[in-house]
């Protein structure tokens, strides 16, 4: 018995360290072109640069006449928080009414907003742009946080599991105690959801660095007002690869750096956020 | 305790149900039927049964909004909606300025802006209708409180009941709002583009477009054609596609939170942080590198040459580059599976394998007997949402093959590309609006009826209102 | 009843989209009333590529100086050429007034109406442009381009030190010697039809455009079926290899001994290459136990006016400036500074220009040239860069019935 165990742990251990292999050279290598001195997304046959350099991360700050890749990194940043910020309240604020509050119509409005989430979201964007054109607000900021958190509603579906889970008891218990409907979803309520909370915040906080197809829609020629991914991906168009790839590479590598703080951070409440509320259950 | 509530929450739907046939209960039917006239003027001048009642501030309100939605109706919405049956006759024509000596062109109509505004104005108009019938609503309610002798409610309630008995509208508004103006506008408005032949021979500013009815999904959706032959078979794909990669995810995902957290395996944190960090590198960032390092000449090619084997064309050959976007998927995938059901495994009760141990079940039977159905029991809605996200996962074929390798039998498509990314080309390649939105309608017919399906089996299965 | 937090902020969406509509219609009613000097103020947006924004910007502010009489301002977006009709497409209003487009767009602008016609300071313009660039802008017998560079086109590069001048005559030739020296021989076939069609235009097939506006091609005939089988030899030889502009620049002068590419990629190969940097036309291949002479498409880079443009003051501006963009001195600079070749006659002659090594290339490939008008971009593109992939796949299907869908879907 004990030998059997002592082999499996061995092969777990194996496999573990060769996934962990395959799962980290990629990054490796993406950390390595950062460093590399070559230009070009191609080298003529060998895979280990021959110069290196921390050039690309001071072209970046350095060479920002076209590619503005601070200011790209501001807008982000920007929008992101503003984003976030009114998702989450958007969010709870679906969660909650379709979990706690019974009212007419709640089934009905349920699925309706379950359907809608399934519409394929830039099918859209042509139509959401002339929209923001009839306001005015076109390539500007506020029209992407306007439309990152506009729909943030559709996805209320785990957080309303996760409210299912909290008994019901202590929200009559309150009501008892002369607190109103506001009051308990402020004191009960939102104290126990954290880690739900912290779940929707990270994945709408990142969603405007992965964003491509909505930003490029919204933005067109402005390149002040780009976002990050957007930026990235002009740096990879066949005029400008050549000299920008290893850049892109270095750009890749800064904004993936506090992405992976926020995660180590918060994993285990993002774990429980998404989790939590069915393991009860 | 909660069959209790059960009954409770029976007893009160019947009560609602009861109420709903007494004239007393509140709907605009009720309202018109047994209105006074300062109700049923309410009808015509909004607000005006709330003023007569002495809700100044509520009363005004209501006619503030009548009023604005009038306004922005005739000023702006009237000059599109009376044309929406031709979607626009005028084509641009140019002027001669005596002054410069040139020709000047004054544009005509944009069959575009004449669609989608008229969809505005006519939404416009609905929400001035809603706020109509409240106010009608609004009068009525207060014309009954009177009635029964009680003092209307001051604005002061009114809003204190907004935090408490209506909480549902107060939380609910905003967020709708934005799903109204961001999602639900723009479907109504894709929606209605396949019915028209806005496609590449139809470009403003120059030319318009108008209705052609189900022509378009008559040529789609026609197997004969090059586009039926071409939707079938990328639909067949998309589909196959989806499955692998949710299901494959979700089995590798699982397996590998499985090893890391088997019971004497040390170092957990530090394994987990190896894929965490695969994470947080941007998808399309990871999806454009892996581009590159699968391309022909790639770093990866490169290396197999080095070590004596053929080249492999990763991206280029049909059945290499399903395999390929399946592969890379799964090595952005799985971190997130892992992290999610290693959080679920933690929580099954272990006596449950000690139990089975006893039983001489081995691991792989504990694995199919206890962990899996463990497993799917918890996280289906979850699997539903990864379905129906690969079926629409656009950044995983865009990025990696962009839908290649093209062939000559499909139209605009390639051998990767899903029903998403292929409407993605259509609509910014080649202009074809109208054959994008048909597909696009089929996707979304799909995901809803999958998830509709799916989500409200999974509910009646948890019986929601037991924890309500 | 109480729905105030719905009234309040449905009334505060209403209100702020009445304000915008107001605004709206204000800025559209000034439209129009030219008057031709005094204090005209004009703000012209302009699109160039990434690597344009410089030269474009000097001398806008030239155009501005030489025209102090009007308050001009001159704003820059970033849009290259190749994007220029599908950024346009996605929302003319909001595209630049004046932008430069390859002229194979030109009838995707022109039936999509996205052009202004040349009028003012016409004869000028079609006397010092050569023959062929004034053609590439016409459309139905009217002018809608203002000529700019005369180099969108592609040749031969190679690297001296493994090929002869006698060597790159063929292709034969070149595959042989490299594959002896353990070179390779680069052209972008995959998905890349505007490459492709160079065997196809060689062995005599035609592109035209019929009276619907269709195209019309005979790829699929027996020449086209021989230039397959051409292309297919090569694809399948040891020598060749594919892939985009980065592979070429990273391989030329290391693994790769020739490559078919254009005039943008010229300072960065003769960086590289140095002393053994040398272009000429593309080379002849064996069809049918033949050498025939490849063809290509040879192409113009033109300057247009958005015909959304309903101010006549700015109208004339965007003209004026369009044509000092392609006049003579805006041209050699052009060939200074971006080493782009010039399509009017007095900068073409210049003895800098005729002793670029590259735009000697391509003047050596222009007889062989065809000129990309008669070209749907709707259609072509798709298809040949299909079965482009299926050449270099190493396809197995029978070769008649890929030329026969490719054409199929073509001309639909």
């Amino acid at each position: 018995m004990k030998t059997r165990n002592i082999i499996t742990n061995t092969l777990v251990y194996f496999v573990l360290a060769v996934l962990s292999v395959i799962w980290l050279l990629p990054i490796a290598y993406l950390v390595m072109t950062s460093f590399r001195g070559e230009s070009g997304a191609w080298l003529d046959g060998y895979v280990i640069p021959k110069e290196w350099t921390f050039g690309n991360y001071t072209k970046l700050f350095t060479d920002t006449t076209l590619f503005n890749y601070p200011r790209w990194m501001l807008n982000t940043v920007v929008v992101a928080i503003c984003s976030c910020v009114i998702s989450t309240f958007f969010v709870l604020f679906t969660a909650y009414s379709f979990s706690r509050l019974r009212f007419r119509m709640r089934r009905p409005l349920m699925n309706v907003v379950l359907v809608l989430g399934m519409f394929p979201g830039f099918m859209s964007v042509i139509a959401i742009y002339h929209l923001i054109k009839l306001i005015g607000l076109e390539q500007s900021l506020i029209a992407l946080i306007l439309i990152y958190s506009g729909g943030a509603a559709l996805t209320y579906y785990i957080m309303k599991g996760f409210f299912d889970t909290i008994p019901r008891e202590l929200d009559e218990a309150a009501y008892l105690d002369g607190y109103t409907k506001w009051q308990i979803f402020i004191k009960i309520t939102l104290p126990l959801s954290r880690p739900v909370i912290t779940y929707t915040v990270l994945t709408t906080f990142i969603a405007p660095f992965v964003d491509f197809i909505i930003a490029s829609v919204i933005m067109k020629d402005n390149y002040n007002n780009f976002t990050i991914a957007l930026g990235l991906f002009r740096m990879l168009e066949r005029e400008n690869v050549f000299r920008w790839y290893t850049a892109f590479c270095a750009g890749a590598v800064l904004i993936s750096i506090p992405i992976a703080a926020l995660f180590l951070i918060m994993q285990k409440n993002y774990v429980e956020g998404i989790t939590g509320g069915s393991v009860k259950g | 305790m909660t069959k209790q509530q059960n009954t409770g929450v029976k007893k009160n739907a019947r009560k609602i149900k009861a109420h709903a046939n007494n004239k007393e209960s509140i709907t605009s039917l009720n309202a018109l039927v047994h209105g006074n006239a300062r109700t049923r003027l309410s009808l015509v001048i909004s607000g005006f049964g709330n003023i007569m009642y002495g809700q100044i501030i509520k009363g005004l309100l209501f006619l503030g909004f009548q009023f604005s939605v009038l306004f922005i109706f005739i000023s702006f919405g009237m000059e599109y909606v009376s044309k929406i049956n031709t979607l626009g006759t005028e084509t641009m024509r140019s002027e001669y300025n005596d002054a410069l000596d040139i020709f000047v062109n004054v544009p005509g109509d944009n069959s575009l802006k004449i669609l989608l505004y008229s969809i505005f104005a006519v939404a416009i108009l609905v929400v001035g209708i809603t706020l109509q019938l409240a106010s009608v609503k609004s009068s009525y309610a207060t014309q009954l409180d009177v009635k029964r002798g009680k003092q209307p409610n001051s604005f002061a309630a009114d809003l204190r009941s907004m935090l408490d008995k209506n909480l549902h509208t107060t939380l609910l508004t905003p967020p709708f709002l934005g799903v109204a103006a961001f999602t639900l506008l723009p479907i109504i408005f894709m929606i209605l583009l396949a019915f028209t032949n806005f496609d590449r021979d139809h470009q403003p500013p120059g030319n318009l477009f108008t209705w052609v009815g189900l022509q378009n999904f008559i040529d789609v959706l026609n197997f004969g054609g090059t586009k039926g032959n071409t939707f079938f078979g990328v639909l067949g794909w998309t589909l196959v596609w989806a499955v692998f990669a949710t299901f494959l995810n979700y089995l590798f995902g699982m397996v590998v939170a499985l090893m890391i957290n088997k019971k004497d395996i040390r170092l957990k944190g530090l394994w987990r942080t190896c894929f965490v960090i695969a994470i947080a590198v941007p998808g399309f960032v990871t999806l454009l590198f892996m581009r590159q390092m699968l391309s022909e000449m790639g770093t990866v090619n490169v290396i197999l040459q080095s070590w004596g084997f053929e080249p492999v064309n990763f991206l280029r050959n049909t059945m290499n580059a399903r395999l390929t976007v399946i592969v890379v998927n799964l090595w952005i995938g799985i971190p997130y599976t892992m992290l999610i059901t290693s959080g679920i495994l933690m929580n099954i009760p272990k006596d449950l394998y000690e139990a089975s141990k006893i039983d001489g079940a081995g691991p792989l039977r504990q694995f199919r007997s206890i962990t899996l159905p463990y497993m799917l029991a918890v996280t289906t809605p979850y699997l539903i949402t990864q379905f129906i996200g690969n079926l629409n996962n656009f950044n995983a074929i865009f990025f990696l093959t962009q839908g290649g390798p093209p062939v000559t039998d499909y139209y605009n498509a390639g051998k990767t590309d899903l029903l998403i990314t292929w409407l993605y080309r259509l609509t910014v390649s080649f202009g074809d609006y109208n054959i994008a939105s048909v597909i696009g309608i089929v996707t979304f017919v799909i995901c809803a009826s999958i998830s509709l399906i799916t989500f409200n089996i999974l509910a009646s299965a948890k019986k929601e209102e037991t924890f309500s | 009843m109480k729905k105030l937090l719905t009234l309040i902020l449905a009334s505060a969406m209403i209100l702020s989209v009445a304000g915008c509509t107001q605004n709206d219609s204000g800025s559209e009613t000034n439209a129009g009333s030219g008057t031709g000097g005094g204090n005209v103020e004009v703000t012209l947006r302009v699109w160039a590529s990434q690597e344009d924004q410089g030269l474009t910007r000097e001398l806008a502010d030239k155009f501005i100086a030489a025209n102090s009489d009007k308050k001009i301002t001159i704003e820059l977006g970033v849009v290259g050429e190749p994007d220029a009709y599908a950024t346009y497409s996605e929302d003319p209003e909001a595209a630049a007034d004046v932008f430069f487009f390859p002229n194979d767009q030109l009838r995707s602008f022109v039936t999509a109406g996205g052009l202004y016609e040349v009028t003012r300071n016409k004869d000028e313009i079609v006397s010092r442009n050569i023959e062929s660039s004034i053609e590439a802008a016409t459309f139905d017998g009217k002018l809608y381009g203002y000529p700019m560079t005369a180099d969108n086109g592609y040749f031969l590069y190679y690297d001296k030190s493994v090929l002869s001048e006698e060597d790159v005559k063929s292709l034969d030739r070149i595959i042989e010697v490299s594959e002896a020296a353990g070179k390779r021989v680069f052209m972008n076939l995959d998905d890349n039809a505007w490459y492709l069609a160079s065997f196809f235009l060689g062995a005599g097939c035609t592109l035209v455009i019929g009276e619907d506006g269709r195209q019309i091609c005979n790829f699929n005939n027996a020449d086209g079926l021989a230039a397959a089988k051409a292309i297919q030899a090569f694809t399948s030889s040891s020598a060749y290899i594919n892939g985009d502009d980065s592979v070429l620049k990273g391989g030329i002068g290391g693994t790769i001994s020739a490559g078919v590419s254009g005039t943008w990629n010229a300072q960065d190969i003769s960086d590289v290459l140095g002393e053994n940097y040398a272009a000429t036309k593309l080379p002849t291949f064996t069809m049918d136990g033949r050498q025939v002479q490849m063809g290509s498409f040879g192409g113009y880079k033109l300057v247009g006016i958005n015909s959304l443009i309903t101010d006549a003051d700015k109208l004339v501006t965007a003209m004026d400036f369009a044509d000092f963009l392609t006049n003579e001195e805006s041209q050699v600079e052009r060939f200074k500074q971006r080493a782009m070749g010039p399509s009017n006659i007095n900068a073409a002659a210049d003895s800098a220009v005729q002793e670029n090594i590259a735009l000697a290339a391509l003047a050596m490939q222009a007889p062989f040239a065809t000129s990309q008008n008669d070209i749907n971009n709707n259609t072509f593109w798709g298809p040949a860069g299909a079965f482009g992939t299926a050449m270099v796949n190493g396809d197995t299907t029978d070769l008649q019935t890929l030329l026969d869908n490719m054409v199929n879907q073509i001309q639909e």
